[in-house]
C-alpha cells in the first residue's frame, strides 16, 4: 500500500482514495461470506439438530466470552480514536490509541487462550481429547464449530494486532505519509474482526442458556 | 468521527452487551435467538455506520458493505428450506466410531 | 500503418524480471495466456486418456482407480485452473482497461499477485495429481473424500484454495476498475457489454469463492483431524457439505460462461456490422444470469436427499435462470437479422457458441424437471449438457476472443484460412464427441464408470472419434498461432473496423495505452448498418 506516488492510473488522489475504499469494502465482503459460511452450515445443523445442538453450547465459557466481548468492543472504540486523531493531524495520539487496541486485542487472545485450556481440561477438543461418549457426536459437532470458528477469528485477530502494530510503529516514527488511506483502512479491517465477534457471540455462548 | 460520538457509541455498546447476555437466562424460548440476533444487528450497525463511518459514505459503499450479508442471508434462508422440511428420520448414533 | 518499431508494451523492458515482476495489466494477461494453456494440455491430455479407455467396454487403460483419477483430474484441472480463470485474466486483464478507456486496473500489484497466487496452486494441484492425484471426483463428495479416499486429497485441496485467492483478487480488482476507472464520457450505457459481462463475472468471484474457501478448509479440518462435521458417524450430515460446496460451483459455471457470453456480444455486431440488439437487455441479463445463478444450486442435489420442498424451490428457480440466457441468444440473433455477416473466424467460433450453448442450456431445462433428472442424473446426459455449455460455450467463446483479439495484443495477423478451418474442425469434433453422450444418459450409461455393458459402445466409439477430431481442432491453434507471433503479417490499429476504446489505440498498444486519455462521447456497436468492413486484405 505504498502511498508515495498517485499510481499512473489514477487522475488524482481523491479518485485513488475512493477506489482503495471500495477495494476494502469488498474485501471485507468476502470476509463475511467466508465466515458467513461457517455461520450458515451452523443455523442448519441448529434447525436440524434443534435441542442437542443447543445443549452443547451450555458448555462454553459465558462469563469469559462476556468479558471477551466487552474486550473486543473496546478496541474499536479505541482503533475508532486512533483513526479520528491520526485524521485530526495528530502523531502522538494515535500512537497510543493504537498501543491501547493491540493491548486489548492481545488480552483477547489471552482470555480465549484461558478458554481453549479450560476445554481441553473438560475433554472437548474434538480431535484431541473429546469425550464423546458422554456428550454424543452432536455436541462433538458444535465444538468443531466452536473451535473453527473462534480460531479462524483469532487468526483474523492476531494478523490485526501485527496491523496495527505495524501502523503504530510508522505513525510513530513519521515514515507513514499522511495523504494516503492506510490508517483508514486498516481501522475498517479492526472493525470488521469485531462484528465477526459481535455475530459469534450470541450463536457460541448464549445458546440454550435459557433452560 | 469526534471523541465524544466513539465513546457514546462505546457506552451503547457495553449496555447491548449486558442486555444481550441478561436476556440470555430468561426462560423465553426461541425468543430468545430472536433477541440476542437482534441485539448482535443492531451492535453490529452501530460499528459499521459509527465506527465505520458509513453514516458519511456515499450510497456505492453502503451497497458494498450491504452486499455480502444480504447474500449470506440467501445462503442460509435457501438452505434451511432443506433442513426445516427434513422428514428423515436421524439414526441415533450411539457409538465410539 | 504504423511503424513497427515504435515502443509497445510489448518492447518495453526486456528480459524475465521485466516481465515476472511487471504491473502491466498487458503483460499480466499474457503470463495469464501462457499458464492456461499450460493447464487446458494438462486437462486435455487426462481427456484423450478418459476417451481413449472408454472406446473398449472394458477396462484397458489400467485400473478402475485409476480411471477415477484420471477423470478427477480432468475435471480438477479445467474447472478451476482452465475454466474459471480463461476469459477473465487473459482477455479481461488485457482489454477492459482500454476498452474503459483506462491506463490500468485499479490494483496493479494485486493484479500480479492474483497470477502468483494461481501459479502457486496450480503448481502444488498438479503436483499432487502426477503423484497419484485423488479417486474422488472434482465434486470432493463427503465423507468419501475425508475418511475413505486414498490418495492426495489435502494437497489436491490446498491448491484449489490457494488458487481462489487468485480468483477473488482479480474479481475485486475489475469491480473497481469498473466503478471507479472509467474514463471521462464512459457512462455505464457507454460501456460494451463485455465490460458488463465481466463486472457481473467479478460479482460472482468476489462472493461464491469465499464460500469454497471456507468448505475446503472445513473438508481439510475433517480429513486431517479425523472428526466429522459432515460425516454420519457422528450423526453429521453429508448434504450440508453439498449446499456448501454447490453455493460456490453453481454460480461457478457463471463465472465460467458469462465472459464467453461477452465475447460473443462483441463479436456479432462487428462481423455483423449492425449495432446489438437489445444492449440494455443484454446488459441487465447479464447481471440477472449472476444473481438468480446463486438461487439454484440444489439442482445438483436433487437425488442425494434434500428435502422434497427444497428440490421444488431450486427446481423452479433453475427454470428462471434460463430466462435472461435466452433473452441474450434471442438479442444475438435479432443482431444477426439484415446484418452484413462475414464469416471470419472470431464469427464462426460465436456462430458455434450461439447454436452449442442453447442446445447446452435447453438440456440444462431437461435436468430442471425433477422426473426427468431422477432417471438421467449422474448419466452421460449431465456429463453432455454441462461440456455443451463449458467446451462447445466457454471455450469457444474463448477462442473466439482470443482471434478476434489477437491483432491488437500481438500486432500481427493469425492465418485467416487456417484458423476458419480448425473453428469448422472444432465445431463438427465437438458434436460428434459430445452429442452421442446424451443419447448415452438417456439409456443409462452412468458417468465416471471405467467399464460398461457392450451395447453403449457404439456411442463410445462415435464420441471418442470425434473426441479425436476436437483436439485436432484444438492443437492447430497453438501452431499457427505461434506462427502467427514469430511470421505473421503486422495488423493495424483496427483490423476488423471494429467500435470499442481499444481499436483506437495501436497494434500493440503503447505501455500506457493510450497516447491521449481518450473522451467517449457515444454509445458503443455505432456499426454503419449494412456497409461492409473497410479493411479487408489480411493474410
Amino acid at each position: 500500500m505504498s502511498e508515495q506516488a498517485l499510481g499512473v492510473q489514477y487522475a488524482t488522489p481523491g479518485q485513488e482514495r475512493e477506489a482503495v475504499t471500495l477495494g476494502m469494502w469488498a474485501f471485507l465482503a468476502t470476509e463475511v461470506l467466508f465466515f458467513g459460511a461457517l455461520i450458515a452450515a451452523y443455523f442448519n445443523y441448529r434447525m436440524w439438530f434443534g435441542g442437542e445442538f443447543i445443549a452443547a453450547a451450555r458448555m462454553t465459557k459465558v462469563v469469559l466470552g462476556t468479558i471477551n466481548t466487552g474486550v473486543l468492543l473496546t478496541s474499536s472504540a479505541c482503533m475508532a480514536m486512533a483513526v479520528s486523531s491520526y485524521e485530526a493531524g495528530s502523531r502522538r495520539s494515535p500512537v497510543l490509541w493504537l498501543g491501547a487496541t493491540a493491548l486489548l486485542g492481545v488480552a483477547f487472545v489471552v482470555i480465549k487462550g484461558i478458554e481453549y485450556s479450560l476445554e481441553y481440561r473438560e475433554h472437548l477438543v474434538p480431535a484431541l481429547n473429546f469425550d464423546l461418549a458422554r456428550h454424543g457426536g452432536v455436541a462433538e459437532i458444535f465444538f468443531m464449530f466452536y473451535f473453527c470458528a473462534t480460531g479462524f477469528h483469532a487468526l483474523h485477530l492476531l494478523i490485526g494486532i501485527g496491523l496495527v502494530t505495524w501502523l503504530a510503529i510508522w505513525i510513530g516514527t513519521g515514515r507513514i505519509d499522511r495523504t494516503g488511506s492506510t490508517t483508514r483502512l486498516i481501522g475498517l479491517y479492526w472493525h470488521f474482526v469485531d462484528i465477526v465477534w459481535i455475530f459469534l457471540f450470541p450463536l457460541i455462548y448464549l445458546a440454550g442458556r435459557n433452560g | 468521527m469526534s471523541a465524544r460520538t466513539i465513546w457514546r457509541c462505546w457506552g451503547a455498546l457495553m449496555v447491548l452487551l449486558a442486555l444481550t447476555t441478561a436476556s440470555a437466562f430468561l426462560p423465553l424460548g426461541t425468543a430468545n435467538l430472536f433477541i440476542s440476533l437482534g441485539i448482535a444487528v443492531t451492535k453490529a450497525l452501530l460499528v459499521l455506520f459509527i465506527f465505520m463511518e458509513l453514516r458519511a459514505s456515499n450510497a456505492l459503499v453502503r451497497v458494498f458493505a450491504a452486499a455480502g450479508f444480504f447474500w449470506l442471508l440467501i445462503m442460509i434462508a435457501l438452505t434451511s428450506a432443506d433442513y426445516t422440511h427434513r422428514t428423515d428420520q436421524r439414526v441415533p448414533v450411539d457409538e465410539v466410531p | 500503418m504504423h511503424a513497427p518499431h515504435r515502443e509497445s508494451y510489448l518492447s518495453a523492458g526486456i528480459g524475465l524480471r521485466s516481465w515476472l515482476l511487471t504491473t502491466d495489466h498487458k503483460r499480466i494477461a499474457l503470463l495469464y495466456f501462457a499458464s492456461i494453456t499450460f493447464f487446458f494440455s494438462i486437462g486435455g491430455i487426462a481427456a484423450t486418456l478418459i476417451r481413449l479407455e472408454l472406446i473398449t467396454p472394458q477396462g484397458d487403460l489400467g485400473s478402475p482407480d485409476f480411471y477415477n483419477r484420471l477423470f478427477t483430474m480432468h475435471g480438477v484441472i479445467m474447472v478451476w485452473f482452465f475454466l474459471i480463470p480463461s476469459i477473465p485474466t487473459t482477455m479481461g486483464n488485457f482489454v477492459i482497461p482500454l476498452m474503459i478507456g483506462a491506463r490500468d486496473l485499479a490494483f496493479p500489484r494485486l493484479n500480479l499477485l492474483s497470477w502468483y497466487l494461481y501459479i502457486a496452486g496450480g503448481l502444488i494441484t498438479v503436483t499432487a495429481l502426477l503423484l497419484g492425484g485423488v479417486d474422488t471426483g472434482w465434486t470432493f463428495y463427503e465423507p468419501y473424500s475425508t475418511f475413505y479416499a486414498t490418495g492426495y486429497v489435502i494437497l489436491t485441496i490446498f491448491g484449489i484454495f490457494v488458487a481462489g485467492f487468485s480468483s477473488i483478487l482479480t474479481g475485486l480488482n475489475f469491480i473497481v476498475t469498473v466503478h471507479k476507472l472509467r474514463g471521462p464520457g464512459m457512462t455505464w450505457y457507454r460501456l460494451p457489454v463485455f465490460v458488463w459481462s465481466t463486472y457481473a463475472t467479478s460479482l460472482i468471484l468476489v462472493l461464491a469463492t469465499p464460500v469454497l474457501a471456507m468448505t475446503l478448509l472445513m473438508l481439510l479440518a475433517e480429513r486431517v483431524l479425523h472428526v466429522g462435521i459432515f460425516s454420519p458417524q457422528l450423526g453429521g450430515d453429508p448434504l450440508l457439505f453439498q449446499h456448501m460446496f454447490w453455493f460456490y460451483s453453481h454460480p461457478a459455471v457463471y463465472i465460467m460462461i458469462l465472459p464467453s457470453m461477452g465475447v460473443i456480444s462483441e463479436i456479432v455486431p462487428c462481423f455483423a456490422r449492425k449495432s446489438l440488439f437489445g444492449y440494455e437487455f443484454v446488459v441487465w441479463c447479464s447481471i440477472a444470469i449472476a444473481a438468480i445463478g446463486f438461487l439454484v444450486w440444489g439442482h445438483h442435489m436433487f437425488v442425494a436427499g434434500q428435502s422434497l420442498y427444497a428440490s421444488l424451490a431450486f427446481s423452479f428457480l433453475s427454470y428462471l435462470v434460463a430466462v435472461p440466457s435466452a433473452i441474450k441468444v434471442f438479442n444475438w440473433t435479432a443482431t444477426l437479422h439484415e446484418g452484413w455477416i462475414r464469416f471470419d473466424a472470431p464469427m464462426l467460433y460465436a456462430f458455434g457458441f450461439i447454436g452449442l450453448f442453447t442446445i447446452g442450456g435447453l438440456t440444462g431445462l431437461f435436468l430442471a424437471a425433477l422426473p426427468i433428472d431422477v432417471h438421467v442424473t449422474d448419466t452421460y446426459f449431465v456429463v453432455a449438457h454441462f461440456h455443451y455449455i463449458m467446451v462447445g460455450g466457454a471455450v469457444m467463446g474463448y477462442f473466439a476472443g482470443l482471434h478476434y483479439w489477437w491483432p491488437k495484443i500481438t500486432g500481427r495477423y493469425y492465418p485467416e484460412y487456417w484458423a476458419r478451418f480448425a473453428a469448422i474442425l472444432a465445431f463438427f469434433g465437438f458434436n460428434l464427441t459430445f452429442f452421442p453422450q446424451f443419447i448415452l444418459g438417456y439409456l443409462g450409461m452412468p458417468r465416471r464408470y471405467q467399464s460398461y455393458p457392450p451395447e453403449f459402445q457404439i456411442w463410445h466409439v462415435l464420441s471418442s472419434a470425434g473426441a479425436s477430431i476436437l483436439a485436432v481442432g484444438y492443437a492447430l491453434p497453438l501452431f499457427y498461432l505461434l506462427w502467427s507471433i514469430l511470421k505473421g503479417n503486422r495488423a493495424p490499429a483496427n483490423p476488423w473496423g471494429a467500435t470499442g476504446l481499444e481499436w483506437s489505440t495501436r497494434s500493440p498498444p503503447p505501455p500506457e495505452n493510450f497516447p491521449a486519455t481518450p473522451t467517449v462521447v457515444r454509445g458503443p456497436y455505432q456499426y454503419d448498418r449494412g456497409k461492409p468492413c473497410m479493411q479487408a486484405g489480411h493474410v
